[in-house]
């Protein structure tokens, strides 16, 4: 079984596909829909498309286009278990070679984005292509934080961005995600976030990733909802594959041809102070909970960032790495309830979040940090094993 | 007090009285006549409950032992059978937690349902030996199985309370409530006041008063709590009117590029 990367340039995209394109559309406004169609025909010949969507799509205003309806889901932010089951089902009916899915706000979206990404579907030996986002400053920093470095920790894979929003995938990637889906689906979770580049990664599928550009992110997420949510779900995949990833993989040579877009720096650094208060009201009030999943070297690493000033503040990537690994095995051995796990989990986020701002005010590269996060987590993966194996030995 | 002591314990009176005039040597006879049938009763009493006791017990012993043999059998033939792995194979989380096997939940769970059993036949056994003497009281075996249920109840209420507890902490930790403490320990002892009510209700101790202390007590940490939040969170409901009525306000404005999600106003968590 091989694993998915090196991940192959795709920049330098493959011909434009004649036929059997499945562009799978979340739900979004009129104006938005008009536009992704522009940017999709701008590149890909309109008798090529199959277009499926959740809104009413006047089929008179693109007459040469095939639209269907798509079944209407939940979900409002993110790709679901249904969503994939719907791509592959409509994928087999209507006989796509290949599928793009498109979240919400893929408006902002340029037409060469779509092109990489649908070219990706096409190239061969590319099963799964995922967007690489060039964000703002301090924007998606759930993902650079937890997501980003515990996929490339434990299934070797450099995807920056694991829970993308925007997919392009190919038929036998589809059944893959369709069979992953339903087996949600039969625990009444059809609504839960899926991870491609982990199930790709198990089944030795290939992952492309492709530089979009920017992107505007889905609006009006709260984070103490989202966040229990989404690391739930990836520690839940994580507890599902540990026989894969328990075994020791390198992580595959970076492709140096490629040009990673970087994420800019901030003009003025972003105000950390109602983060740090969140962490230090926490501090004081969770220790009873924090203490039944923390070990005391981490508990007292806390208690001097707790101690620290704001300017000063900056929490060590190994601290931070002990604390996502010791929340995985306690969300493992169900130390105390997962909701109460994750709830307890968001202000060491938030300060995680306020030291990364200090650290990049202070000069260091929003991505390098991120990288030099992602290389702890590496370092201290041994750590997790061993408790993972004997959770018992390394009782805090 | 030594003819007294030695008059309590001879058992046959009329070899060891003083002698003393005939009325005292009657009153002694009664007394010591009272004491040997107090103490007859009591044996009797005894040797009534004993059959009882000693089924209980049995029965108890008994079922261990079987529960004991059903679980570390169904513990061999499930690891045999690969419960766990095939098991594992329909879940979309495969792997279990050592101590949370299916196997090893499935032997605790016989092990116990046993022992549970063994006591649900030692007390029928000691209901029958008790109809059979009928020298208990009546209302002895019912105010067992009472006491047995009320400490159910005083577990299950503990559990209920320390988890809101920890749902209330957590949230309000969240929410940045300064009170987040005292809310959670607000809700905990609400739930352990109920609690210790509705036990002493269902072992019928205090009647009126348990109902009347409960009810002052219940709406005092109410009452508090209902201030405390109030009082507290002024700022935080002025603050989401605000933000509602700025909503309300740029309904039609197009959406801000960059919003905010979290504490930060220029950060974007997702």
């Amino acid at each position: 079984m091989t694993t998915a990367d090196p991940i192959p340039d795709l920049t330098a995209a493959s011909a434009p596909p004649g036929a059997g394109l499945l562009v799978l559309l979340a739900a979004m406004t009129t104006e938005q829909l008009e536009s992704v169609v522009a940017n999709l025909t701008a590149y890909f010949p309109a008798e090529g498309l199959i277009i499926a969507t959740q809104e009413a799509l006047l089929a008179d205003s693109y007459p040469a286009l095939r639209i269907v309806a798509a079944p209407e889901t939940k979900a409002s932010w993110t790709l679901t278990g249904a969503d994939f089951v719907n791509a592959y089902q409509l994928a087999e009916k209507f006989e796509a070679r290949g599928i793009l899915m498109l979240g919400p706000e893929s408006a902002s979206l340029g037409s060469s984005a779509l092109r990489e990404l649908a070219g990706a579907v096409f190239a061969v030996s590319t099963d799964l292509a995922v967007p690489h986002y060039e964000l703002p400053p301090y924007a998606g920093l759930v993902n650079s934080a937890i997501l980003y470095p515990l996929t490339r920790a434990l299934f070797a894979s450099r995807v920056r961005f694991p829970l993308a929003i925007d997919l392009g995938i190919s038929l036998r990637m589809a059944k893959l995600l369709a069979g992953a889906a339903q087996r949600f689906s039969k625990l009444n979770q059809s609504e839960a976030p899926l991870w491609p580049v982990n199930e790709a990664t198990v089944a030795g599928y290939t992952i492309g990733q492709c530089d979009v550009g920017p992107r505007v992110q889905p609006t009006g997420l709260d984070l103490n909802t989202i966040l229990p949510l989404v690391t739930g779900a990836l520690f839940s995949d994580i507890e599902a594959k540990a026989a894969f990833w328990q075994r020791f993989r390198p992580l595959p040579p970076e492709d140096t041809q490629r040009t990673k877009p970087q994420m800019p720096s901030a003009d003025v650094p972003a105000e950390i102070a109602p983060m740090l208060q969140a962490f230090r009201l926490a501090y004081t009030n969770l220790q009873e909970i924090w203490s039944l999943v923390l070990p005391p070297q981490s508990l007292l690493g806390l208690k001097r960032l707790n101690a620290t000033d704001a300017a000063e503040f900056r929490m060590p990537d190994n601290l931070w790495a002990r604390i996502v690994f010791d929340f995985l095995i306690a969300y493992r051995l169900r130390t105390i309830n997962r909701g109460h796990l994750l709830g307890a989990l968001i202000p060491l986020y938030l300060a995680w979040a306020a030291s990364h701002i200090n650290i990049t005010a202070s000069g260091t590269s929003p991505e390098g940090h991120i990288e030099a996060v992602a290389a702890a987590f590496e370092n201290d993966k041994t750590y997790l094993v061993a408790r993972w194996r004997w959770p018992d030995r390394f009782n805090p | 007090m030594q003819i007294i002591l030695a008059t309590m314990f001879q058992t046959d009176p009329s070899q060891s009285l003083p002698p003393l005039d005939a009325g005292n040597a009657s009153i002694w006879h009664h007394m010591s006549d009272a004491l040997h049938q107090s103490i007859y009763r009591v044996l009797s009493l005894l040797i009534s409950i004993l059959p009882g006791m000693l089924a209980f017990v049995v029965a108890l012993a008994i079922f261990t032992v079987i529960g004991m043999a059903l679980s570390a059998l169904l513990r061999h033939a499930l690891t045999a059978a690969r419960f766990d792995d095939r098991l594992a194979r329909g879940r979309s989380s495969g792997e279990w937690a050592p101590s949370t096997s299916p196997t090893a939940l499935i032997a605790r769970a016989s092990f116990w349902g046993c022992i549970l059993l063994g006591l649900m036949i030692g007390v029928s056994a000691f209901d029958a030996s008790y109809a059979t003497a009928a020298t208990l009281p009546i209302s002895f075996l019912p105010y067992l199985t009472h006491g047995v249920s009320a400490i159910f109840l005083l577990i299950a209420g503990t559990l209920v309370a320390r988890y809101l507890a920890r749902t209330v902490l957590i949230g309000a930790v969240n929410a940045q409530l300064q009170y987040a403490r005292f809310l959670s320990l607000g809700v905990k002892w609400m739930v352990v006041v109920l609690t210790w009510a509705m036990v002493l209700d269902h072992l019928q101790i205090g009647g009126k008063v348990v109902d009347l202390a409960f009810g002052i007590l219940f709406g005092g940490i109410v009452l508090t709590l209902a201030l405390a939040v109030g009082l507290g969170s002024r700022d935080l409901v002025s603050r989401s009117l605000e933000s509602h009525t700025e909503r309300t306000g740029e309904h039609n404005a197009p959406p801000p590029a960059a919003p905010t999600t979290g504490p930060g106003d220029s950060i974007q968590h997702f």
